[in-house]
């Protein structure tokens, strides 16, 4: 593989504010002669190389690990709220704490989505609701209990309408405790989540 | 308006079925009727006084015997006023109130499901709060609390 290059700065040397600045007009990354290395040499060697250990490894040793990785640090939870745990959910994807830098971006559809945040009081009206989105989650998928009531019912533990823990519907991952939780702990309970998914084996 | 202005405008319509007036604070009054003359209650709260607006329909069980109660607003009085009549807690039943005011549709729904108190002529008397198939009437007094272990009990319907 042959190294790019370099464009002349002939004309940028002469400038005023030094030898390194480019001038305007003239692309300081020669971009097109990248692009043009990277579809002749790069991609059919990433090829190359990805279907040896493909059959070197198989598939435990490469897709599993690369899928593993990538699916702890894409987690896209379902975007809905149940209850007053919903604005913590909110807050948390807000400027001052930002799970999307953790990969953790809420998707409208349960077709998009690998986690469900279960943010609040479920009822037993809502509940086959909650099934049917938990179905409609494409495998792999996991759910997490957010509060005290979708952990084991809350203050509403005995009441007639309310689920006593939403563990009764759908199998749970991790569950997070509060009244509400502060979005530091949800996004700690998304971390452990993805401490869960590092260790899953096959 | 006071109580009096109440029985005063209804006694002539609906005397039969007006069991007596009283003053209920926060409100014009607190109007009882017998259930047999609902309907024309109704008629002549709305047409008559001028209470054009159902704020909310609610139940009571007493255990001997049942309530049902209505909330009504005058735009003109700028008053509230509280019709209520008694049912026996063997036949709860009384004529809706939704053909006279639209909105009593659902708060009937949601007392029929919660206190078991029979909305006849309702044109749409089904579960509002509870999903659908929920055996139990949970605000009666005779309702048990059920543990939450009991999940075959209160599952029954999911």
């Amino acid at each position: 593989m042959t190294s790019p290059v370099p464009v002349p700065r002939a004309a940028a040397a002469a400038g005023p504010l030094g030898a390194a600045l480019p001038m305007a007009g003239e692309p300081a990354v020669p971009f097109l002669e990248i692009e043009a290395i990277r579809s002749k040499e790069f991609l059919p060697a990433a090829k190359e190389a990805l279907s040896s250990l493909i059959a070197e490894g198989g598939q435990t040793k490469v897709i599993d690990p690369v899928f593993n990785w990538a699916g702890r640090n894409s987690l896209f939870p379902l975007h809905w709220g149940l209850a007053c745990c919903a604005i913590e959910f909110a807050a948390a994807f807000g400027a001052r704490w930002d799970a999307e830098r953790f990969g953790v971006v809420p998707r409208s559809s349960p077709r998009q989505c690998d986690l469900m945040i279960v943010n609040g009081t479920v009822t037993w009206k809502v509940a086959h609701k909650l099934i049917t989105l938990y179905e409609q989650m494409p495998e792999p998928k996991w759910v997490i209990a957010m509060g005290n009531c979708a952990t084991g019912g809350g203050p509403f533990r005995t009441a007639y309408s309310v689920v006593p823990g939403v563990d009764k519907l759908v199998p749970v991952d991790v569950y997070i405790a509060g009244c509400p939780p502060r979005p530091e702990a949800m996004l700690d309970g998304i971390l452990r989540l993805e401490d869960l998914i590092r260790e899953r084996k096959e | 308006m006071q109580p009096a202005d109440l029985e005063a405008a209804l006694r002539p319509s609906v005397g039969a079925h007006l069991l007596g007036t009283e003053p209920f604070e926060g409100t014009a009054g607190r109007v009882r009727f017998a259930r047999e003359g609902a309907l024309d209650v109704f008629r002549a709260v709305k047409d008559r006084l001028g209470f054009r607006h159902l704020s909310m329909v609610g139940g009571i069980d007493w255990v001997d015997h049942r309530e049902v109660f209505y909330v009504v607003w005058s735009d003109d009085a700028r008053q509230y006023a509280l019709l209520s009549t008694d049912l026996p807690a063997a036949d709860p039943h009384v004529e809706t109130a939704s053909s006279v005011w639209p909105s009593a549709n659902w708060h009937e729904r949601e007392t029929w499901e919660l206190v078991d108190i029979q909305f006849d002529h309702h044109p749409d008397l089904r579960h509002l709060l509870m999903p659908d198939g929920y055996a139990f009437h949970p605000l009666l007094r005779s309702f048990k609390i059920h543990e939450p272990e009991d999940l075959e009990v209160k599952s029954r319907h999911v």
